[in-house]
């Protein structure tokens, strides 16, 4: 039983192995083994059915169990958890892969880079993009890159950054279905990346919509192994359709070394599979999981059961597998957002119609790349938005033109229609695209600068970590220092009290773990509110009485402005918005957040010019003015949430 | 000069706030009817309810407990036959003690000309110099226009630069300037000038030499109508801001010769200017050489009184009703106990950080005080009390006793930690750092503490990870959703 377990272990690749032997020896360590490995997909499954929200409370929980479990890497970082993590779980997203390898040493810990666009949803400037690369490589092993285009200009930066930080890269090739998806196209794009990267790389088949039957899967995996023969081939699915074990199976047979699942106890619909399924099946077949522990598995998953209660919020709004997926194409991780949407938006019952018939007519027109952010978000916007006003291509997205303009590169296979084109840009559209049409270069920023303006805004000086933070989502990050001055290091919560709807119970009582290690118990005792309508709680904090004053400005102004938002919903229609535009009263005509304002009060504008730019759904939406004028109010600034109808500035007409 | 002896059976106290409550505490130990009084915004103020009786007397803030008039008014209607000033407002006013005396009514304070004596710094170092007190090389009133700068710039050629420049009628650390040169002499003169006139109505300046980084170190007497004047020990104010004290310790750290001298010097003067009741006389003292020369004498209860009953035991309000009231001092000298040390620190509701800005306005949501062995608190604050927006920020004085300075020091740190305070920004946190700073712990200050310590204001607004925790637990709680998670 020791042998095994030590044999177990020599199997295994860990942090101390690429730190001592660097990455080629890994690699080779792979293309040698006979069997297969396993990668947690953790961040996966989080993003697809919690909407990344497990806490790093619950990561530790489990943090023994899958360090012992003997996985090839667990991918905890990358896609949208660093803005997530920042944004809802008031973490700062390097610190907590810091905390995980103090308690999982010997796990390779992985992300999920989209290339030049980072963990982001648009291109960064190519220093912004080195210098993060930089910084997570402290921690991040295996970098998963990947371009939603496909395009590998796009990636060449992190594959330099992350090469030089002596990391395994893992280039990905995205993968989807249609008569241009060919084997040979695949193969063909592989190639493309060798001679970029040379020979020693994992790659990556992505396949995040969870496409094709296993029996195309296994084919593409032997097809790139017949040209490529030896390169260690990493599968990445998602088990939307419920067949991902199947493809698995198919990508294992047929020479795939690495190959992505997750744990049982939180696996859902749109995520990764559960590894205890994936690797019986194969052992059935004759397929040795490498280094896994598979008691140390399922107590991870008995660990985390419990748990999972206390997600249920964020479990997906669409409940059941969706083997229409083959259709529409929605990546998995975008599926769980796409229908809080249509909650929130009232739109629900047009979602088989925008699911079955839109997206997948829309994909094709636009040119049938890859559903994968941030195209994903450019093709659902543009479907959403093409059903919803009846009149499809009105009103495009900055990004659907950027799109269309080239800016993210070049389309794959072929251009969208003259019509569609026509749709977007107007009767002109073939002279403006003439003349705009070309490959976004970024210029790099002066970092220096940006590091003055972060400290200007915190008042302090910053960190170089910080100062990375801030360059992914300034406001987001900016807004998450300054929580973490005000209540500490809340990461150690546990979800049961950072998730609770309705208050406590008098006499409820918590152990906490603070994050210096100092264990409190805190009891929960009445409540006051004071004259001003605030509230004092009594704590008994370490059996000492400590009372807390809460302020309650929010309720108190949502008071006031709730009133105004009845009377908003019932007047104002879009008709009345565009009127009040022309007049010079400029007001949202979405939910979103202020993105940037390009005008300053006092600044003479001409029609048509940007005056505010809106993020919704991670896509922006420039608010062109109506009029030519004067700024003469300017009633939000960067980083508020607007609704419809509110007022955002006011232009007086020349 | 001797009095009838009376007897006291109603006090007004013509103050407010903590030494209205101070007063009527003792008045109370006595046996005696304590009557308050108070101006409308002060309606709610907690003096009012230990008083036996409360009278209103007007609407304006800090403009009725000023006023003469209204205070008798008061006094008569109560029917109180003796009137304690407290400190600030009418307690250093000749005119009120005439006026008490007048209407016979006992001023339980020294008699109007001491007052005005003692209120005039020129008469004041005149009375000094007679007695042999030692007194800063000084002129006297300038005369005003080219004159006086004449008569200025004659003088610093005898005594050097730096000089001070002082309002006669000044106190309290205002109509103070330093000068460092003549070309500073000529300018600012008559800008002090012009400054004095709007502040005291009187416009006299005179010269003083400029004791550099002095401490500011006083003698509490006491003097009754027979002739008997004692002292009751030092205490060392040397940590000020701008002129004005912050924290007062006593006894003062001086060797026992130099100690001596000083209450001899305290004494006789006191004698030659005919002092009656408690009195304060403020030397400077020479950090270096310990030489010391007369600066001035309040004539009033001061605020720092605290520390010398803390350290004598000696109630120092009961001794100034029983000398009004014209018994005999029956301390004697050789009884008067000055074991260990007393500090006083003032909890002020004001942001140090920010110039010591007052926090008038904010309401104490929370309000916990200490106690334990050593520890006197007077202050009038309560859970629920809103700090005055028409009056000082002063909420509660606490006075530390302990039996040497270094468990005074770990005294006062313990109990400055034991205060919960949930509103205003305190001097707390500042006093906390002051306990840390080691020239405060070796016991080295003088009157530029402050201004060569500044690092005690950076002191951080850091709270224990705990309680921050706890504040997203109550804000989850009290929204009854956590706002940084969904």
């Amino acid at each position: 039983m020791e042998k095994a377990t030590k044999n177990m272990f020599d199997e295994r690749v860990t942090p101390r192995e690429l730190k001592e032997n660097g990455a080629k020896y890994i690699i080779d360590k792979i293309k040698r083994s006979k069997g297969y490995y396993v990668t947690n997909t953790e961040r996966d499954l989080s993003q697809s059915d919690f909407k990344n929200r497990i806490m790093p409370h619950t990561q530790l929980l489990v943090a023994r169990e899958r360090n012992d479990s003997g996985f090839f890497s667990l991918e905890i970082s990358g896609g949208a958890s660093v803005h997530v993590d920042m944004m809802r779980k008031q973490m700062n997203p390097l610190e907590k892969l810091q905390v995980l390898a103090e308690n999982m040493p010997d796990t390779l810990f992985q992300n999920l880079c989209r290339g030049l666009n980072l963990f982001g949803y648009r291109p960064y400037p190519e220093n912004v993009v080195r210098l993060t690369v930089k910084t997570f490589a402290r921690y991040v092993h295996v970098w998963r890159v990947f371009d939603f285009l496909n395009y590998i200009p796009n990636m060449v930066a992190v594959f330099e950054e992350v090469k030089k930080a002596g990391c395994l890269l893992e280039p990905s090739i995205c993968f989807s279905t249609g008569p241009e998806h060919t084997d040979e196209y695949y193969v063909k794009k592989v190639g493309e990346i060798l001679a970029v990267t040379g020979e020693d790389i994992i790659l990556c088949i992505k396949n995040h919509g969870g496409l094709g039957t296993p029996r195309r899967i296994g084919q593409l995996v032997k097809g790139i192994l017949n040209k490529y023969p030896g390169l260690p081939i990493h599968y990445h699915g998602h088990n939307s359709d419920g067949n991902d074990v199947g493809r698995i199976i198919e990508a294992v047979i047929n020479g795939a070394k690495i190959v992505d699942a997750a744990d049982h106890a939180f696996t859902g619909f749109f995520g990764p599979p559960p590894i205890i399924t994936v690797v019986d099946t194969l052992e059935e077949y004759g397929y040795k999981a490498l280094g896994l522990n598979r008691q140390a598995v399922i107590d991870a998953s008995n660990i985390l059961r419990p748990e999972r209660e206390y997600y249920r919020d964020f479990e997906s709004q669409f409940l059941g597998f969706d083997p229409t997926v083959q259709v529409h194409k929605l990546p998995g991780g975008a599926t769980g957002s796409s229908f809080e949407q249509a909650v929130k938006g009232g739109f629900l019952s047009r979602m088989p119609e925008i699911l079955q018939k839109e997206l997948p007519r829309v994909q094709v027109e636009l040119g049938n790349w890859w559903s994968v952010t941030p195209g994903s978000q450019i093709l659902w916007t543009t479907a959403v938005n093409n059903v919803l006003k009846g009149v499809r291509y009105k009103d495009a997205s900055d990004d659907l033109k950027n799109l269309m303009l080239g800016r993210y590169g070049e389309l794959p296979f072929y251009k969208p229609a003259d019509d569609i084109f026509k749709a977007v840009f107007g009767n002109e559209w073939k002279n403006y695209v003439d003349c705009n049409y070309c490959y976004q270069k970024i210029e790099n920023i002066d970092l220096d600068v940006e590091k003055k303006v972060l400290e200007r805004r915190l008042g302090r000086v910053a960190t170089q970590d910080e100062l990375v933070l801030y360059l992914q989502h300034p406001n987001d990050a900016v807004n998450f220092f300054i929580f973490e001055a005000k209540y500490g290091k809340t990461w150690i919560l546990p979800p049961k009290i950072w998730f609770r709807k309705g208050g406590f119970g008098l006499g409820e009582k918590f152990e906490i773990m603070d994050a210096y290690g100092k264990l409190h118990a805190i009891e929960i005792g009445p409540q006051r509110k004071t004259k001003a309508g605030d509230a004092v709680t009594y704590f008994n904090v370490d059996h000492h009485p400590e009372p807390i004053y809460t302020e309650m400005e929010q309720e108190g102004s949502s008071k006031k402005s709730s009133g105004d938002q009845v009377r908003r919903k019932v007047s104002i229609s879009v008709k009345e918005l565009n009127d009040l535009a022309k007049a010079g009263d400029v007001r949202s005509q979405i939910i979103g957040t202020v993105n940037e304002i390009p005008v300053a009060e006092g600044a003479e504008v001409s029609a048509g010019e940007v005056l505010i730019v809106l993020e919704a759904m991670k896509m922006l939406t420039n608010i062109l003015s109506e009029t030519n004028g004067k700024v003469s109010e300017i009633m939000v600034s960067p980083g508020d949430k607007v609704e419809v109808g509110d007022p955002l500035m006011t232009i007086t007409k020349a | 000069m001797s009095v009838k002896r009376r007897k006291i059976k109603k006090v007004l106290i013509a103050n407010r706030g903590e030494i209205a409550l101070r007063i009527i505490r003792t008045v109370k130990e006595l046996g005696l009817e304590a009557i308050a009084v108070y101006e409308k915004p002060d309606s709610e103020s907690h003096y009012i309810r230990l008083a036996d009786d409360a009278i209103m007397i007007g609407d304006r803030p800090r403009k009725e407990y000023l006023d003469i008039d209204k205070i008798l008014w008061a006094a008569r209607k109560s029917g109180a036959d003796a009137i304690h000033p407290g400190y600030g407002f009418l307690s250093e006013n000749a005119d009120f003690s005439a006026a008490c005396e007048k209407a016979g009514i006992i001023f339980i304070g020294p008699p109007p000309q001491v007052i005005s004596d003692m209120g005039n710094k020129v008469v004041a170092r005149k009375i000094m110099e007679s007695a042999k007190v030692p007194t800063i090389p000084g002129t006297g009133d300038l005369a005003t226009g080219d004159t006086g700068i004449a008569q200025a710039i004659a003088f610093a050629k005898e005594h050097g630069y730096p000089l001070m420049l002082k309002a006669s009628a000044g106190g309290g650390g205002r109509g103070i300037r330093k000068v460092k040169n003549e070309a500073e002499l000529k300018m600012q003169l008559p800008q002090v000038r012009a400054e004095t006139r709007s502040a005291f109505n009187d416009d006299s300046i005179y010269i003083e030499k400029c004791i550099e980084s002095p401490r500011h170190i006083e003698i509490q007497i006491l003097a009754d109508y027979h002739g008997n004047v004692i002292h009751l020990g030092s205490r060392d104010c040397s940590i000020q801001r701008r002129h004005q004290k912050l924290l007062e310790i006593a006894p003062a750290d001086l060797p026992a010769d130099v100690l001596e001298a000083m209450y001899d010097a305290a004494i006789k003067g006191a004698r030659q200017a005919g002092y009656v009741n408690a009195g304060t006389i403020e030397f400077l003292v020479d950090s270096k050489t310990n030489e010391f020369w007369f600066m001035e004498m309040n004539t009033r209860l001061q605020v720092e009184h605290t520390v010398t009953e803390e350290l004598t035991g000696i109630d120092i309000v009961r001794q100034q009703v029983k000398i009004a009231e014209g018994d005999v001092l029956d301390i004697p000298a050789s009884r008067v106990n000055m074991m260990g040390k007393a500090i006083q620190v003032r909890i002020n509701a004001e942001d140090p950080k920010n110039n010591f800005m007052p926090e008038g306005g904010k309401t104490l949501e929370v309000y916990q005080s200490p106690g334990g062995p050593g520890v006197r608190l007077d202050g009038v604050v309560y859970q629920g009390y809103r700090i005055p927006t028409d009056y000082d920020s002063l909420m509660v004085k606490m006075t530390i006793r302990g039996y040497d300075w270094e468990q005074t020091i770990q005294r006062l740190k313990r109990a400055l930690n034991n205060f919960l305070i949930v509103g205003p920004k305190t001097t707390i946190p500042f006093y906390l750092a002051i306990c840390d700073e080691p020239d405060f712990k070796a016991g080295k200050f003088d009157t530029n503490y402050l201004e060569t310590h500044e690092q005690v204001f950076d002191y951080p607004e850091q709270e224990r990870e705990v309680a921050k925790l706890t504040k997203l637990i109550a804000e989850i709680h009290a929204r009854k959703a956590n706002p940084y998670a969904y």
